[in-house]
């Protein structure tokens, strides 16, 4: 079912408005001399025809000329074309019922359609049928702007999953339950060094939890992030991780997204470190050419495994991350690569250099 | 009970030691660090426990399992959740999620006990491991390396850089690099779980890397055989050839 038709609610207040113009185009007959009973017995049925007719054909020709695709004149012309050939058939059709009406009760019926009453009921119908016209109109554009409402709903939904699954994605939960595990053991062996990890812990949950999606911070303020990180880690993998950061002190000023740098020395350590049975490095170095920021994070991998190679899984979903959202923040101007050369694996990331302290900066930065 | 700890963290090994020094009948007879470790300890040592990390350097824990065999049980020690470990948990042991209690290592060591006092049909445990392995394997799917056991060493061949195999009574072949590793396993099983674009039976008893082949050649009336780069040729069978043609196509 289409249009008017589509739910029995409309439809049945589209038949009651229908009957309402039966009875109105009776009475008029009535008043122009026809008896009571001959009028209603000949218009009430006629409009009810018309009502189907128009109800359903007037849709088709709606969604035949949709009234942001056509030009206004085409879709007078079309709906008025279709409007007169409606109405003809419909005195056509009355023609017909009146005789039909004259033959079978000939005794009680006196004639009602004249010339006259047929060339109204021509116009009416014509009127008529533009109005259902612009009922069908009226529906589909409403149900246009509420599918419209509906996708931008949808689509406002999957932004705020895709960000809550990036936050979620980026702090791997068993990080913190293998380094519970070690706090575990430390208790008994070293308490200093397992109050000194749960210190650690707290700091490194307390900063990522403060952190919001919209506000940037300082490349300073997230190698403090990664520093928390790493040591944490250290105290798990012992001396199999080494850390060392290169941070040019222009560079340290600039602004990034929170959390870009983190996933990239979850990486390194996860898929380089953690795949090696020798101690390795990994890395940070940071410099400002001009407008530019340049971060390189590389580490050692494991050279006989695909350990930190961006095919192996689990490694390649964290680095597009890192790459979408650059994207999403800088477009052209910010780019991310990652290459395994030499055994050590290599990402790459350069992105416009903007400190808080420069005017063109839209963004607001978080607690320096 | 002899024990084995495999974990690549040393607090990790040392909450274990810690706890099951507690255990009067507990005798930790070794402590290893990786899985390749692991393997070579579990063959010397024929431990009755073994408790063992998944996520490890070299080789995983599902891995050591593949290549140390049914003859030994096995805990799994691991920060991975429940859900990752569904698949499988009715055929390991049991495992033990990061942190855990004294009172949760207890329960598994009873469990242990229990087991090693009633000791299950070979062919039983034999078949649990199997699937053991293979719910592992399915996880990832297409395999990237085939593990070889040889003695107390350990084989590991990227699949890339295997040119074929060949099927040989209970063992297959793989030539890779101008060299040959026999593994117990069967043609069919290998086969799924080799990447169905990179690998393809040619034969009922040779699979071959479509990126090795130089050329196909016919032999004599209506056969063919695949000449691959290392020169070795390889016969294509009628249903085998089949099968490349539908590739080309």
């Amino acid at each position: 079912m289409h249009g008017v038709f589509a739910n029995w609610r409309a439809a049945l207040l589209y038949l009651l408005a229908w009957l309402m113009l039966g009875l109105l185009l009776a009475a008029m007959l009535a008043v122009s001399g026809a008896g009571w009973g001959a009028s209603l017995s000949f218009s009430v049925p006629l409009a009810f025809v018309y009502a189907y007719a128009t109800g359903f054909s007037a849709y088709y020709v709606c969604r035949a000329y949709p009234l942001d695709r056509r030009r206004p004149l085409a879709i007078a012309a079309g709906v008025g074309m279709t409007a007169a050939c409606a109405a003809a058939l419909w005195c056509a059709i009355g023609a017909a019922w009146n005789s039909l009406l004259a033959a079978l009760a000939p005794e009680g019926y006196s004639p009602v359609a004249s010339a006259p009453v047929l060339a109204s009921m021509f116009g009416l119908g014509v009127i008529l049928y533009g109005l259902a016209a612009a009922v069908n109109y009226l529906l589909i554009e409403s149900e246009r702007v509420r599918q419209l409402e509906t996708q931008r709903l949808q689509m406002k939904l999957m932004a705020q999953d895709a960000e809550l699954r990036m936050l979620r994605a980026q702090v791997d939960p068993h990080f913190l339950f293998n380094s519970l595990n070690s706090v575990s053991a430390l208790t008994s062996l070293d308490p200093a060094a397992a109050r000194d990890m749960t210190v650690q812990l707290a700091e490194f949950f307390r900063h990522t939890l403060g952190l919001r999606a919209d506000r940037k911070v300082t490349l300073e303020r997230e190698l403090q992030l990664v520093r928390h990180f790493v040591a944490i880690e250290q105290v798990r993998f012992g001396d199999r991780l080494r850390f060392e950061a290169d941070i040019d002190p222009a560079a340290a000023q600039c602004l990034l997204a929170p959390m870009l740098l983190q996933p990239l020395v979850e990486n390194a350590i996860k898929h380089g470190i953690g795949q090696m049975i020798d101690p390795g490095l990994v890395r940070i170095e940071a410099t400002r050419a001009g407008s530019i920021l340049r971060i390189r994070v590389e580490n050692d991998v494991d050279p006989d495994g695909a350990g930190g190679d961006a095919s192996a899984p689990g490694t390649g979903l964290g680095l597009v991350n890192v790459r979408q959202r650059l994207a999403a923040d800088h477009g052209h101007e910010a780019s991310a690569h990652w290459v395994r050369r030499d055994g050590r694996f290599i990402v790459e990331l350069a992105l416009p250099a903007v400190t808080a302290f420069e005017p063109h900066t839209a963004t607001d930065m978080e607690g320096i | 009970m002899r024990v084995i700890i495999v974990d690549d963290e040393p607090l990790a090994r040392a909450v274990l030691r810690e706890h099951l020094n507690a255990h009067a009948d507990v005798e930790i007879v070794g402590e290893c660090a990786n899985g390749f470790e692991a393997v070579k300890a579990i063959a010397e040592l024929t431990p009755d426990l073994v408790f063992l990390d998944i996520q490890m350097p070299k080789l995983d824990g599902f891995e050591v399992v593949e290549l140390a065999g049914a003859k030994t049980h096995y805990v799994f020690v691991t920060a991975y959740d429940q859900f990752a470990l569904r698949a499988f948990d009715v055929h390991a042991l049991d495992y033990l999620l990061k942190p855990f209690s004294r009172e949760r290592l207890a329960q598994a060591l009873a469990h242990a006990r229990a087991r090693l006092a009633t000791p299950v049909s070979a062919t039983q445990g034999d078949d649990a491991l199997r699937a053991l392995v293979s719910d592992a394997q399915a996880r990832h799917q297409p395999i990237e390396r085939v593990l070889i056991r040889d003695g107390a060493r350990v084989q590991v061949i990227p699949v890339a850089r295997i040119d074929y195999v060949e099927a040989q009574d209970d063992y297959v072949a793989f030539f890779a690099e101008g060299r040959q590793w026999l593994k117990n396993q069967r043609m069919a099983e290998l086969e799924s779980q080799l990447d169905p674009k990179a690998f393809l039976r040619v034969h009922r008893s040779y699979i071959v890397n479509l990126g090795a082949i130089a050329r196909i050649e016919p032999t004599g009336k209506d056969g063919h055989c695949a000449v691959l780069k290392s020169g070795a040729r390889i016969p294509i069978s009628r249903s085998g050839y089949q099968k490349v043609r539908d590739l080309m196509r």
